[in-house]
């Protein structure tokens, strides 16, 4: 136990370091990453022209729902699938794997450490955001806050080990952060990010619902601003848990028969 | 220590013909084939033994060195280091192993090498009062004073290598595969890093793989090696003996006092270098005493001094005789237990 709390203080301090160092370029994805931003100023001039609403949403619905969205994915990006598609194909993950430790757990810590880089930029564009909008609450309470921190960790545990698994696929195919590209244009028409599911035909939103998407984006916007009952929150909460299971799962058995195709080139 | 019998790797590859031709031929019909990296390796290395793996590029001394270490896993064949099958990859094998990779590296490039020697630390479960002894220890010999707090991306290639080596070592292995340890450095670096491999091995009676194209690591630091080309192996035993059969022949340098003739020269062997007054011979290994006394009677010698020929031209040798006769040591049979 003491050795684990070990590793994970020197590994976050290590990698802290590392991301500190590369501060401007972490503005520039946090800049691109703006799908929700643009999303947010296209449907508030959209509501601005009917009458002030659409669907029921008001300009300020919209900048709630699209600057939460946009937070939810700062907080839960991953972009594991490229840096395994390149250790695995130049032979970098040779020497992680010559050392008695997981190398997934390094990743994590080099997602967690970059999140800590992003958070003054995304508080700062948040402010603004909020400032520029007349009427946007984000949250209702703290309590819901809390209890958003807790969903959007498993967010982002869903979405890195998606992106894990594409990484490993690696494994097999030569170009298999591809998926991770058609990840991108599925997961922003179904996580929420382009619209929020209520705008959906119903039969499209009946499917979304069986994937793991909403859990990444959507549900931890309908907790942070105050939209669903408690009995949904523990509901989604518990979905969440499921598919991080799930994908963590998915995870080891692509690892094990992955290491067993593993070329080590490169040297 | 180590013990391998009939290791084999083989790779499924695809072959492309070059240009927009060849890509479309290739997207509709993959051409592939199987390339046998290693076929059939067997051999035991004792505990405190250092070995040189010699064979030209190509020949599987990589290959060979990433099974054992559990990179990759054997096609077939049976492989055991201290107990542990490398490709089950425990915690224990991997804590008792290291592979340094001249061309590889572990150090955190925009980081000083002292936040990976930290990771390393913690990973590998040091404790401080460990931790600290072994780094005063390689800080010795390596001379690590001045640069573990520079960024890695800042170093040269050779404070760079002894960084890396210091990493590799630092929860004290008592197995290294070293493969090119010292590729692309200059003399004085090797001599450095040749010396702390020796040390190293003296002080903690670490076993030693290593693969080198610079025969001074392999002549400084071993006594056996382990030839291998086109996945097998075609000589394992003693340096000397090697030499010994590949080369019947010695080299006798010669100093004069006075210019001679080369038919003066050519009565005594084969003339390999004639310059002034500086003469190279090649002469029957059984003879060269007798030659030597000849010579030292007969002509006007300053000095003389009696050498076996370059390693590289017996190991040259060696790849090109392909019908030469292996000396390896009777192996007992183990029971393999294959994937």
């Amino acid at each position: 136990m003491k050795a684990s709390l070990n590793k994970t203080r020197v590994l976050l301090e290590v990698w802290f370091a590392y991301m500190s160092a590369y501060r401007a370029e972490i503005v520039i994805w946090i800049l691109s990453g703006s799908l929700p931003l643009i999303m947010m100023a296209v449907w508030i001039g959209k509501a601005n022209t009917e009458n002030g609403t659409v669907n029921g949403f008001t300009p300020s619905d919209f900048a709630t729902y699209f600057l939460a969205a946009w937070l939810t994915q700062q907080l839960a990006v991953a972009w594991v699938s490229w840096e395994l598609d390149y250790q695995i194909r130049l032979g970098e993950l040779s020497a992680k794997l010559l050392r008695p430790f997981d190398v997934m757990w390094e990743h994590v810590t080099q997602h967690i450490t970059e999140r800590l880089v992003r958070l003054p930029f995304i508080i700062i564009v948040l402010g603004v955001g909020i400032w520029l909008v007349p009427d946007t609450q984000l949250t209702p309470g703290i309590l819901y806050v809390l209890v958003y921190t807790c969903s959007v960790v498993m967010a982002f545990m869903i979405r890195f080990l998606i992106a894990y698994c594409i990484g490993l696929l690696t494994f097999w195919f030569d170009q298999a952060t591809a998926l991770d590209e058609l990840y991108f244009v599925v997961a922003a028409f179904l996580t929420g990010s382009f619209a929020p599911l209520e705008f959906y035909p119903p039969i499209v939103r009946a499917f979304i619902e069986w994937t793991p998407f909403p859990y990444i984006i959507y549900y931890p916007i309908q907790i942070l601003i105050g939209s669903v009952s408690s009995a949904d929150i523990l509901r989604i909460l518990i979905v969440q848990v499921w598919w991080i299971s799930l994908f963590a799962l998915l995870r080891l058995f692509l690892w094990k028969h992955g290491l067993r195709r593993y070329g080590a080139f490169g040297a | 220590m180590i013990t391998v019998r009939d290791l084999q790797k083989h790779y499924r590859v695809h072959d492309k013909e070059p240009g927009f031709i060849g890509s479309l031929r290739s997207f509709i019909h993959r051409k592939m084939r199987t390339v046998q990296a290693v076929e059939g390796v067997s051999f035991n290395i004792a505990t405190g033994e250092m070995v040189g793996f010699l064979g030209p590029n190509g020949a599987g001394k990589t290959t060979t060195l990433k099974m054992l270490a559990g990179l990759l896993h054997p096609t077939s064949g049976y492989a055991n280091i201290a107990g542990f099958t490398p490709r089950e990859r425990h915690h224990n094998f991997l804590k008792t192993i290291t592979l340094v990779m001249g061309q590889k590296q572990q150090l955190i490039w925009d980081l000083p090498a002292l936040d990976s020697f930290r990771v390393n630390q913690a990973i590998y479960e040091i404790p401080d009062d460990e931790y600290q002894q072994t780094m005063r220890e390689f800080n010795e010999i390596l001379e690590l004073d001045g640069i573990l707090k520079q960024q890695v991306r800042k170093l040269s290639l050779g404070e760079r290598m002894k960084c890396e080596l210091a990493a590799a070592l630092l929860h004290r292995p008592k197995v290294l595969f070293l493969d090119e340890p010292t590729i692309g450095l200059d003399v004085n670096m090797q001599v450095r890093i040749r010396e702390f491999i020796a040390e190293y091995n003296r002080r903690f009676h670490a076993t030693v793989i290593l693969t080198s194209h610079y025969m001074a690591d392999v002549t400084a630091l071993c006594q056996r090696i382990i030839v291998i080309d086109k996945g097998k192996i075609v000589f394992d035993g003693n340096l000397s003996l090697l030499i010994e059969q590949i080369a019947p022949s010695k080299i006798i340098r010669i100093e004069l006092a006075h210019p001679v003739t080369e038919v003066q020269l050519g009565h005594f062997g084969q003339i390999h270098k004639h310059d002034g007054l500086h003469a190279e011979l090649q002469v029957p290994r059984a003879t060269t005493s007798a030659i030597a006394a000849q010579l030292l009677t007969e002509l006007p010698i300053a000095d003389v001094t009696i050498e076996d020929p370059p390693i590289e031209e017996v190991i040259g040798q060696v790849f090109a005789k392909q019908q030469i006769t292996i000396t390896s040591p009777q192996l007992e049979p183990v029971n393999m237990v294959t994937s």
